[in-house]
């Protein structure tokens, strides 16, 4: 988030390629898909919060600023509270698996009962290339 | 029948059934996955990388995890690969042909590599259940049985491009991007490298699919129609969406079941 007053995002519809990882990660859910009549994702700006959750997630850069709209404060804030109810529910999510992780750790022990150990020498440990991180 | 059809010939799987869901496990079966994972239930990309994460020494949880994405590459062989001979059916560009061979290519590359991971644990494919059936649909699938789609529709180019090269390959991104990023946290090279491989290829598949169904869908609505449609129905299937995103597909399914209504001059629509 930069500052009070974020800029939205848009997507350039000519570079985008439809995968929907922005539409799964924004936390407001502002980026309609089957709405909008046509393959195209389309962020709706009285929705976007400006995070940059979707360009960050994006496989190819085709998410950009849109200095040119203005939010509407108030609108925002209501923005703002969707994406605090997107956490709460993705952080309740995230609680369960630890729970169910804790279970099957004491179900099965931390190093699992049929585990053998690495048959073979793992790569070695240079970093990776991960380009995409 | 398609001309490279002719020439192939119907071998049996070397597996017998050729595959094993995990949600058709029977009860000694999800007992013997709870032996290993604490649970058959955990048996979830999600919940796996979580459990790997916080238990990285338990290598059942790392076997599982690999084994379950693993599996779904072994199915995409076998999906990608018929598509290569059963669109030689349709009116589709050679190019695209093409473009599913390499990406059949991919699929095998992204096989052999998670066996090697797999071997690396002392694991081997087939320890651990199927997470997809590969290409050949089931009889309700494929209209033999009630509630399928009509005969023929799992093999239509624009629907497979949108549904699986689309949507599922598209998920396939985040998926090895975090699972790639594990490997890193948890210092297990071998796993990191594999993933931040396979996730370049998954882009492209990515594109594949949307830049043939743009082409196939050219001043074509109707064929964008079942585009979006098909995408829509794989995402209902297999995708936790939010509250919006949920809406916005009932609304999508809702529209399309009133110009289904309208087309049938309004025969369907006589459930009050």
């Amino acid at each position: 988030m930069r500052g009070v007053q974020p800029t939205v995002l848009h997507i350039d519809l000519q570079r985008c390629i439809n995968c929907s990882l922005c539409r799964r990660a924004c936390p407001t859910e502002a980026i309609n898909y089957f709405s909008t009549g046509h393959r195209t994702h389309v962020i709706d700006p009285a929705w976007c919060i400006g995070c940059d959750i979707c360009a960050k997630v994006c496989p190819v850069d085709c998410i950009d600023e849109d200095p040119s709209y203005v939010p509407d404060p108030a609108q925002l804030e209501i923005a703002k509270e969707r994406a605090r109810a997107f956490a709460k529910r993705q952080h309740g999510i995230k609680l369960m698996r630890r729970q169910r992780t804790a279970a099957a750790i004491s179900a099965v022990g931390p190093v699992g009962a049929h585990s053998r150990a690495p048959s073979t020498p793992q790569a070695s440990a240079e970093p990776s290339t991960n380009a995409h991180a | 029948m398609s001309k490279l059809a002719d020439h192939i010939k119907e071998t049996p799987s070397r597996r017998d059934p050729p595959y094993r869901p995990a949600l058709l496990l029977d009860g000694a079966g999800r007992a013997e996955l709870a032996s290993k994972i604490g649970d058959a239930d955990n048996y979830d990309l999600l919940q796996l990388r979580e459990m790997v994460q916080t238990a990285p020494e338990n290598m059942e949880f790392r076997k599982a995890l690999v084994s379950a994405i693993a599996s779904a590459e072994y199915a995409g062989v076998d999906a990608f690969s018929r598509k290569v001979c059963e669109w030689q059916d349709w009116d589709v560009p050679w190019s695209l042909i093409m473009a599913i061979a390499r990406q059949t290519w991919d699929e095998v590359r992204h096989a052999q590599l998670a066996t090697g991971v797999l071997e690396s644990y002392g694991c081997e494919i087939g320890e651990y259940p199927d997470t997809l059936a590969g290409g050949a649909p089931p009889p309700s699938v494929t209209g033999n049985g009630a509630g399928g789609p009509p005969p023929g529709i799992m093999s239509d180019p624009i629907v497979t491009l949108s549904a699986i090269n689309v949507s599922l390959e598209g998920g396939a991104l985040r998926l090895f991007e975090e699972t790639s990023k594990l490997g890193e946290r948890i210092d297990d090279p071998l796993l990191a490298r594999c993933y931040d491989y396979n996730w370049a290829d998954e882009v492209t598949h990515a594109m594949i699919g949307d830049y043939f169904v743009r082409e196939l869908a050219l001043e074509n609505p109707e064929a964008e129609s079942r585009a979006l449609r098909a995408h829509a129905m794989f995402e209902y299937a297999r995708v936790r969406l939010g509250e919006q995103q949920t809406h916005e597909l009932k609304e999508f399914f809702a529209e399309e079941m009133q110009r289904a209504t309208a087309a049938l001059g309004g025969q369907a629509g006589g459930y009050n």
